[in-house]
């Protein structure tokens, strides 16, 4: 392609030359707290994942006594609720969420990274409900996520609401 | 067509490393895109405060969800779009807009003081036009999006950023035209 079909192009594309404004600079460099909210994140993580070591190494060992004295305690009736209900539910926290969304202003950023955090794990539920669409624990799961969510916006937006006040 | 400013290459060691969660990888993937993000963030919020939250945002989530870039297109795209998706969510809550400065213009001793003029009326004109139509023009006419992507950004038909962009370019042209007293008049029936 030629240089004055380009110009045409560009000039189409951009007929008031908006492009000619330079970049804006930033004005100050945000990078240290950008890498404390990345390590703070990372040291959760490695949290998350002893304090679920240990939890596996505690089921474990409570695993091997069951067996070994063989002699089980009588379980209490379990109540499951069915996944419909769940479902329901799952959509009215939605709708609250999304609404929570509109109104809340900018997040700090711990609660921006616990916000992505839960929605990377309802995103993971949601892959796992793709194949199994009526597991009742696996809709649990996302209701406690949505739950959690739902907690953080309404926490936000009492802030929000604190800080006006005091104005 | 000419580049976005955000056209920038990563090697794929730097994106390998920050995928594996390395900061120093991080930094450099921030060093190289601050500039165009705090950009894009400004041109769409208008406010320098705003879009400095909106870029520092936008770096967490996406080196949050960097393992999510499926390394199928160039990153700088991928990045982008966090930065748009942040900036377009805080212009739905209510933008803050900054009077039109010169500071971007200071110290640019290649520019002549015609183009440095020329700049200033874009930019006064931009800012008297409404926060969402200054997105669509920007994104459209700079950023090189097609008016499906503008649409999915806004929840809206791709006829509604064809309606939208040409009347915006319409009232930047008359804008432009008018010169910077009809501007002025603009921005303080704005304020």
């Amino acid at each position: 392609m030629n240089f004055s079909k380009v110009h045409i192009m560009q000039k189409e594309r951009d007929p008031l030359n908006l492009s000619s404004l330079p970049l804006a600079a930033p004005p100050a460099d945000n990078w240290p707290e950008i890498k404390r909210a990345l390590l703070r994140q990372s040291r959760r993580q490695r949290f998350l994942r002893l304090a679920g070591g240990s939890l596996a190494a505690a089921a474990a060992v409570t695993l091997a006594i069951g067996l070994f004295v063989q002699q089980p305690l009588p379980q209490p009736a379990e109540v499951r609720p069915a996944p419909d209900s769940l479902i329901t539910l799952s959509q009215q926290l939605e709708s609250s969420i999304r609404s929570y969304r509109e109104e809340v202003g900018g997040m700090p950023t711990d609660s921006l990274i616990y916000q992505v955090e839960i929605e990377d794990l309802i995103a993971q539920v949601d892959e796992e409900l793709s194949v199994s669409p009526d597991s009742t624990q696996l809709w649990s799961q996302r209701v406690n996520l949505l739950l959690d969510l739902s907690q953080l916006y309404e926490n936000q937006l009492r802030r929000d609401y604190d800080r006006m006040a005091s104005l | 067509m000419a580049k976005t400013p955000f056209d920038i290459e990563l090697d794929e060691m730097t994106l390998a490393r920050a995928r594996r969660g390395n900061v120093d990888a991080c930094e450099t993937i921030f060093r190289k895109f601050q500039q165009p993000a705090f950009s894009v963030a400004y041109r769409l919020c208008h406010c320098r405060e705003t879009a400095q939250e909106v870029s520092q945002e936008a770096f967490i989530t996406a080196f949050r969800k960097i393992r999510q870039f499926r390394g199928d297109s160039p990153f700088w795209g991928w990045l982008r779009r966090v930065v748009v998706n942040h900036a377009i969510s805080h212009l739905r809550k209510g933008p803050k807009m900054d009077p039109v400065e010169l500071q971007d213009y200071h110290g640019k001793a290649e520019a002549t003081s015609e183009q440095v003029g020329m700049a200033m009326d874009l930019e006064s004109a931009l800012a008297a036009l409404e926060p969402e139509d200054r997105a669509i023009v920007w994104l459209h006419d700079v950023e090189g999006y097609n008016h499906k992507e503008i649409a999915g950004l806004f929840g809206k038909t791709e006829s509604f950023s064809k309606t939208r962009l040409s009347r915006t370019r319409a009232r930047l042209k008359k804008l432009l035209e008018a010169g910077p007293s009809l501007q002025c008049a603009h921005e303080a029936l704005a304020r």
